[in-house]
């Protein structure tokens, strides 16, 4: 694919375009669905193509195709170098890229286990193991499991990056993760529903690793435990603990999306929203002193694994929050052109046919000193949210809602009955700045992050370790 | 080989090769897309590719792949793989054979209107909404034009051949008159005639002009007016979980709910693909079923799930004609008018918010309906029926089964809406809701 990413980015010069990049990307997935145990079907998919993305007069334009011929990619630099053009008409401010370095690397992430050396019917059987794990586990509770989706899905992702000023980043990825959704049913009790998801880099032996018969019977202990035992719903000022699940998802949310410059300026507006940071927002506290968010896509074995981002930069982890305070943006080269500094790798594209734009990796709160002992010991009445189920944050990422699932009372620094879908409505700096203690522990959790149009969902990692949150008030 | 043989020369490979049933798409698309704000134009888009999907069951084990065109020229190999793993593919619950056909389609339903794809022109469309909003006396714009063409070629082993053009428009505006008010509104259409994108500039312009100086709203439950966007965001969940295969797998409040009261009597919900020109028109679904008009709410009561072969064959009824091979899913979604205009229902509350937007719309339980929704862009307190002042800051805490129930009256005027925040293409009135929860921030 080298000679077709190449001549796609040398056509698009000589048609006048003042920057030209080229992506080739492969995806080949597999997709085992469950549904209630029983096998739905195996999907295969491959997707396979280039993109050219190019600068005309200022104005950005990008064309895809999965027409792997020379004239192909003619028709598609052509397409991109005539809708950029004639968007000049309604261009204000020129874009460019900024000069930052580029990589001319190969970077491999080896499984140690392929996943196309397992057989489909052993990976349907670990699936169906984990729901009988599950079924079972709720059968002694007397409790039953209605319905149970579980999708697993393996694939591999080679990407090859060509930019005009000199870019080469030629990758190869392979990713798995798995998404549920659980329903636990007592005739007396209700309903209630779980989803979580696994994901990650690397091969079959990462998903030997999540013992997901293991884990399925945990998950259904403890959903029964909550229908059973589950009740009041606390409100009113009260300490609260919130687990590693939830903190990552506020880091995420309320941390991460506010602080990508495409949103700072105004690029999504229409879509996923603004932010209520600024240009100037650099400095600005929004949270305690021991506040302190990163992303950051370089972690071994992560979801959001990357070294080298689609614009070609070498990827860094990103301090977001420092100290309580905002202290960096996310940015590609365009947004760091605008902000007159260097792009700090954050563009990433979930396909070929996808544009890259600025995306979060792995984010997440650094962890402090405190022992999850020493949190909750000076907590005389509070409530400690572990996991949540329904959540949303205002397009502003200021005004924010997490409805816990798995939470307990906490009395005298004890962990006590079991409370019913505690709602944390806060808004982010109401949130940070409530932060008086942070736990020692780490912990991660995948999910896909939706923003651009067309949608792209991203892998990515969230976490963070347990947090104490002093006089909030849960409610709404 | 000609484009157009290559599905069914797929299916007849399949066959061979010892598949009881086989369905192959062929899908063929150009799509141009504009993104602009800050008034103007940030990135121009298109895409241009050609898709197989390949379907096929050996009786109850089954297996689907898409690839794209050029890797479908080597049919052979990716037949044969299919195969291999339906072959060692655990049996699925039930075996339903693909329908057989040949079936007759609605010419008129078959052809593209027309869409064209040519820069310039796209341009203008932008520049009109731009436009639109400014005169209204927005400060800035932002949004997304969309224009695509497509062909599907559809094969299956139940003698369906069937080719299957079409062309949409879609723009979606967002207008500022501050950092903290803003309108927002769509056009969208199955045909150029009908597509008016300085209106939806217009309209995003005239709900920000309103919404300035927003005051922070109180909780608490009021009589609601929810415009078509939001109301488009909820009944089109209702749309989408009324497919069997969603209330099979835990994630629909519709389950056990077929022939109960479930809304309001003044609610009609129906999916209807038969409308040609309109954005969702659809000739046949993913099995080649011809789609049909079909009523999922009438009078409040919940008729029918939405379905295709196999969920059909588990519910002990005839498929709808909205094959997803693996999931059903509706095409087109239809709320049958009201009487009132939006005057008329705005002039009977006499303390309650209008919702121009809202977004985020997520499940704290799918099977209870339990969820809760951000309402963005303009937002009101209607006093003594009129828009008072401009509020922010509420977020929509409540149960779809509840809304529902609460609808009190739903409008005579009526607008297509399809955006980022709804998938479905829905024909949408403004809706009266009574005693919707609201609730805020607490800190």
């Amino acid at each position: 694919m080298e000679e077709l990413t190449e001549f796609a980015v040398n056509y698009a010069e000589s048609l006048g375009a003042e920057y030209a990049e080229s992506r080739f990307q492969c995806d080949i997935q597999e997709s085992i669905i469950l549904k209630n145990g029983i096998p739905e079907a195996v999907v295969l998919e491959e997707s396979r193509g280039i993109s050219v993305r190019v600068l005309v007069n200022g104005a950005l334009g990008f064309a895809s195709t999965n027409d792997l011929t020379k004239r192909g990619l003619k028709a598609a630099s052509n397409r991109a170098y005539k809708m950029a053009h004639a968007s000049t008409k309604i261009l204000r401010k020129r874009i460019s890229m900024d000069d930052s370095e580029l990589g001319s690397v190969k970077v491999e992430v080896k499984p140690h286990v392929d996943f196309d050396s397992i057989d489909v019917e052993s990976k349907a059987k670990l699936l169906k193991e984990a729901y009988k794990q599950a079924v079972d586990e709720a059968a002694d509770n007397k409790i039953k499991i209605p319905s149970c989706s579980i999708t697993l899905d393996t694939w591999k992702t080679e990407k090859l990056v060509m930019t005009s000023d000199g870019a080469y980043v030629h990758s190869f990825t392979p990713r798995a993760a798995l998404f549920t959704l659980i329903t636990a049913f007592h005739s007396q009790k209700g309903i209630i529903q779980r989803f979580f998801n696994l994901g990650g880099t690397g091969g079959w032996e990462m998903v030997k690793k999540w013992d997901l018969p293991k884990l399925f019977k945990e998950e259904s202990k403890t959903l029964s435990e909550i229908l059973l035992f589950a009740r009041g719903k606390p409100s009113g000022k009260t300490d609260v603990i919130l687990g590693p699940e939830v903190v990552g998802l506020v880091c995420h949310e309320s941390s991460g999306h506010p602080g990508e410059a495409d949103r700072i300026l105004g690029r999504e507006a229409a879509q996923a929203g603004e932010t209520y940071l600024k240009s100037d927002s650099i400095g600005l506290r929004v949270g305690s002193s021991l506040v302190n968010v990163v992303d950051d896509p370089t972690l071994d074995g992560s979801f959001g694994f990357y070294m080298y981002d689609e614009e070609g930069v070498k990827a860094r982890k990103r301090v977001l929050i420092k100290e309580g305070v905002i202290n960096e943006f996310l940015h590609n080269r365009e947004t760091a052109s605008v902000f007159k500094i260097k792009s700090n790798g954050s563009s990433r594209a979930v396909a070929f046919n996808r544009e890259p734009i600025v995306r979060m990796a792995n984010t997440y709160l650094e962890p402090g000193d405190y022992s999850k002992e020493e949190l909750f010991e000076d907590v005389k009445d509070g409530v400690y949210i572990k996991s949540f189920m329904e959540w949303n944050i205002d397009d502003r990422r200021f005004n924010q809602r997490y409805v816990g699932l798995e939470a307990y009372k906490i009395e005298n620094g004890e962990l006590k009955e079991r409370v019913r879908n505690p709602v944390l409505e806060v808004t982010t700096i109401g949130l940070w700045s409530a932060v008086d203690a942070v736990g020692k522990d780490l912990e991660f959790q995948a999910a896909y992050c939706g923003k651009g149009d067309p949608m792209q969902g991203i892998p990515v990692w969230t976490g963070g370790p347990h947090i104490r949150l002093r006089d909030v008030t849960l409610g709404g | 080989m000609r484009k157009d043989e290559i599905p069914l020369y797929i299916v007849d490979l399949a066959l061979k090769k010892g598949a009881t049933d086989v369905a192959v798409k062929l899908h063929d698309e150009q799509h141009a897309m504009i993104r602009f704000s800050n008034n103007e134009v940030t990135v121009s888009k298109f895409y241009n590719e050609s898709v197989i999907s390949i379907f096929l069951m050996i009786e109850k084990h089954r297996a689907a792949t898409t690839v794209p065109l050029s890797s479908a020229r080597n049919a052979e190999k990716a037949v044969n793989n299919l195969i291999k793993i339906a072959k060692i593919t655990p049996p699925s619950e039930l075996y339903a054979p693909l329908p057989e056909g040949p079936f007759d389609y609605d010419p008129k339903l078959l052809k593209d209107s027309g869409i064209s794809l040519h820069s310039e022109r796209l341009i203008g469309h932008v520049e009109e909404a731009i436009n639109g909003a400014l005169e209204e006396g927005a400060k800035k714009t932002a949004g997304t034009l969309d224009a695509t063409k497509e062909k599907i070629i559809l094969a299956t082993s139940g003698n369906v051949h069937a080719t299957q053009e079409r062309g949409s428009l879609e723009i979606s505006v967002r207008a500022f008159t501050s950092e903290v008010s803003s309108g927002h509104f769509v056009s969208i259409s199955g045909d150029e005639k009908n597509f008016d994108p300085s209106e939806a500039g217009r309209t995003a312009g005239k709900i920000a002009v309103a919404a300035l100086n927003p005051q922070s709203g109180k909780p608490g439950k009021f009589t609601a007016l929810l415009g078509p966007l939001v109301f488009a965001d909820l009944i089109s969940q209702v749309g989408i979980v009324s497919s069997a295969f969603l209330v099979d797998i835990g994630q629909s409040f519709l389950i056990d709910k077929i022939d109960s009261q479930i809304a309001c009597e003044k609610l009609n919900l129906i999916d209807d693909p038969t409308i040609a020109g309109s954005y969702g028109v659809r000739a046949f679904d993913d099995e080649g079923v011809p789609t049909r008009r079909n009523v999922i709410i009438e009078r409040g009561v919940l008729k029918r799930y939405l379905h295709n072969s196999t969920t059909a064959k588990k519910h002990g009824v005839e498929t709808t004609g909205n094959a997803g091979l693996i999931s059903p899913h509706p095409w087109n979604l239809i709320v049958e008018p009201g009487e009132k205009s939006f005057e008329e229902i705005l002039a009977e509350i006499d303390r309650g918010i209008y919702v121009t937007n809202d977004w985020y719309l997520r499940y704290q339980n799918y099977m209870t309906g339990d969820f809760s929704t951000i309402p963005r862009d303009g937002m009101f307190l209607i006093r003594n029926g009129a828009l008072s002042s401009s509020i922010r800051e509420l977020r929509i805490s409540d149960n779809m089964l509840r809304i529902l129930k609460n609808i009190q009256e739903i409008s005579r005027t009526r607008t297509w809406i399809k955006w980022w925040e709804v998938d479905v293409p829905t024909l949408t009135p403004y809706a009266v809701v009574r005693d919707l929860n609201f609730t805020k921030s607490t800190m």
